[in-house]
């Protein structure tokens, strides 16, 4: 059985290492065509290869309905490694070949230029799924960029040092690690300055290139620094990995770090009380009446990650139907734009509130947070602290 | 002393996924650009190893160690005697080849995300204290003794017995070597073998100490530098080039900036390649020959 898994994924896997959808190719254009370029191989593939797969279910699950508006969704996935120069080609492909009428990223931040200079060159929307959101999403928003992606640079900050204010037992002294990528270290940066004005103390900022052999090296500098919280906020490989060194130093103190798709898991496998994760989804062990849904979708699909991680994914496809909904056929590019410019989704409790994009805000008008980490009390994941809210402006 | 430990660390697996990069140069001339898919690939079977012996964690790092030798052979046998009596740059141009469908099929077979081969075998990672005041990680503290017995195990071999003196006639001579009798594709299909069972032995520990996903290939090449400095055909240059490299890195992280560390190898070899070309123990010869 197994063996016939792995010979379907591999069937998959060699559809698209040809450039071939899932589904007939595009011709006349009888279903609602999205093309995705996405880091589905490559160093950076564990943090977006799920959301593909889980979007990719989404869509099969609202076909096996019907479709939308009568029409399937038929999904154009290419693998662009994380490398900008495959996200460009793939993007001109999606755009000239398959006539897509909406341009999905979830891949590296490196991957966005190219993909953005062919959305503008052909006036196609441009999704940003499981990726980090760019600044252009937020309020005033540029007209193409979309996110759906939980975190967001600066609202995740102000939440991780207002907890950490709220919470510490002692005055705080607060070490930082990012990855030395752009935009995670500008968001430490960030928190780093907005520590300082809440009255906290700062202690070390490690920066830490991607990949490391040993991160020993970088949490023995966090330790030295007297920290008695640290705050991540970068890809869950370094945030995970800084905490496990500190720990193994015998670093005694509280982390805080954002809860990427991999967070639910990995409380329950560290089973540190002290690791504190804070994300704007919710985690399966809520057991919401839509992760049944989504369980359902994962095992018909036959996909190879936990449930647990397929969450963004799911969201993704959520908006994705939404805004196809709202677009009367025939589909073009500039009626999904005109749809996604007036979009309300209902998050069915995966969030805290509505998924909303406005004309000028392509973020969400509101984000909001859940916290948690592991209680050993009780041998699981519990909530520590329940939705809250931060008004996007 | 926390540093000295980190060092140590650090140089053990620098050290260990170098020697393989030297083992196969020193006796082909040829630059094994998939060494990090291989030493991956190692990792990833263990992982399978560790759910097959279920609650028997030596036996499944025993297959798995045997499986990596027995992928080493292969490659040689199925991939790289191809090459004999073609260009060196050709052969290389294999291994990148290899190195790009290795990626794949583990993706493919194993997906592409964070796994844990300790949880798989059962086995708790635990902090030890060192004299000092500085603590290791049980992983990493195999990591150095494993680095330890694999060089000295090597120098041993390659200096005292039939095969390691054989090894080093092929790489000296290969023409002079066969012509005495010595079968050259066993030779090179021993050389592969070692280097993946080294390679694969510091995938193991490291995946055991930190998990593993795809950024692993990424760290099989950062050991290049330590295989580069040292002289690309010197068992005792690598090693030296692994303690150099990794005391530049460790020290620039903890007094300067931690961003330097990944340069830091590649200015070490740049300083190395305008002094010394031929790496700190290398053979000058070797680079009269490139």
């Amino acid at each position: 059985m197994k063996l016939l898994q792995r010979g379907r994924r591999f069937a998959l896997a060699a559809a698209l290492a040809a450039g071939a959808a899932t589904g007939a190719p595009a011709m006349a254009q009888d279903a609602y065509v999205v093309g995705i370029s996405a880091a589905l191989t490559g160093p950076a593939a564990a943090t977006y290869a799920p959301v593909i797969d889980a979007m990719r279910a989404y869509a099969d699950h609202v076909n096996g309905k019907g479709g939308v508006n009568g029409k399937p969704i038929r999904l154009v996935i290419l693998d662009n490694q994380g490398e900008p120069s495959k996200a460009a080609a793939d993007a001109k492909k999606l755009l000239s070949q398959d006539n897509v009428i909406l341009l999905v990223n979830s891949s590296l931040s490196s991957t966005y230029a190219p993909m953005i200079a062919e959305s503008r060159r052909a006036k196609v929307p441009l999704l940003y799924a499981g990726a980090v959101c760019p600044k252009e999403t937020y309020p005033p928003a540029d007209p193409l960029q979309f996110c759906t992606t939980s975190f967001g640079a600066q609202y995740d900050s102000q939440l991780a040092m207002g907890f950490v204010k709220d919470n510490a037992k002692e005055p705080p002294r607060i070490g930082f690690s990012a990855m030395a990528i752009p935009i995670s270290r500008g968001e430490i940066e960030f928190a780093e300055e907005l520590a300082r004005k809440m009255g906290m103390g700062t202690t070390s900022k490690e920066i830490i290139p991607p990949p490391t052999p040993d991160y020993t090296p970088f949490a023995t500098k966090l330790k030295d620094g007297g920290s008695n919280w640290v705050y991540s906020w970068a890809p869950w490989v370094t945030q995970v990995r800084t905490f496990e060194a500190l720990r193994r130093l015998g670093w005694n103190g509280r982390y805080i770090a954002y809860a990427h798709i991999q967070a639910e898991d990995e409380l329950a496998r560290i089973k540190d009380p002290e690791l504190h994760v804070f994300g704007a989804n919710a985690f399966v062990r809520d057991d919401l009446p839509v992760h049944a849904e989504i369980r359902a979708a994962t095992v018909r699909a036959n996909l190879p990650y936990p449930v647990t991680q397929l969450t963004e994914g799911f969201i993704a496809g959520l908006a994705l139907e939404a805004a196809l909904k709202a677009t009367p056929w025939p589909a073009t590019p500039a009626k999904v734009l005109a749809a996604m410019n007036n979009l309300k989704v209902d998050m069915k409790g995966l969030r805290g509130g509505p998924l909303e994009w406005t004309k000028d805000n392509h973020f969400r008008t509101r984000q909001y947070y859940r916290v948690y980490r592991w209680d050993p009390a009780r041998n699981a994941v519990v909530q520590v602290k329940d939705w809250t809210a931060l008004d996007v402006r | 002393m926390q540093l000295a430990v980190n060092i140590a660390v650090l140089a053990a697996i620098y050290a260990l996924i170098a020697c393989g990069y030297v083992l196969i140069y020193r006796v082909s001339r040829v630059l094994n650009l998939a060494h990090g898919e291989l030493m991956m690939l190692a990792a990833y079977l263990l992982l399978s190893t560790a759910s097959m012996f279920s609650g028997h964690p030596v036996a499944a790092l025993a297959a798995s160690l045997v499986l990596a030798i027995a992928v080493g052979v292969m490659v040689y046998v199925f991939l790289m005697r191809k090459m004999t009596g073609e260009q060196v740059l050709a052969a290389v141009l294999a291994t990148v080849a290899l190195g790009i469908l290795l990626r794949g099929v583990m993706v493919l077979v194993w997906s592409a995300q964070q796994q844990y081969p300790a949880q798989a075998l059962g086995w708790v990672n635990a902090s030890l204290p060192v004299p000092g005041g500085a603590r290791i990680s049980v992983a990493a503290a195999a990591l150095v003794a494993c680095t330890t017995l694999v060089y000295g195990s090597l120098f041993a071999f390659l200096r005292f017995s039939r095969w390691g003196i054989r090894m080093r006639a092929a790489g000296q001579n290969p023409l002079l070597a066969a012509q005495r009798g010595i079968g050259l594709h066993g030779i090179y299909a021993l050389a592969w073998a070692l280097a993946t069972f080294t390679g694969g032995i510091a995938g193991m520990l490291i995946a055991l100490d930190s998990g593993l996903d795809q950024t692993m290939v990424v760290i099989g090449l950062k050991a290049f530098p330590a295989a580069l400095v040292g002289g690309l055909d010197s068992l005792l240059g690598a090693l030296l080039g692994a303690l150099v490299i990794a005391a530049a890195e460790v020290l620039l992280i903890h007094y300067v900036d931690p961003l330097l560390s990944d340069v830091v190898p590649f200015l070490v070899l740049i300083a190395m390649l305008v002094v010394r070309p031929w790496g700190l123990l290398g053979t000058r010869e070797e680079l009269d020959r490139v």
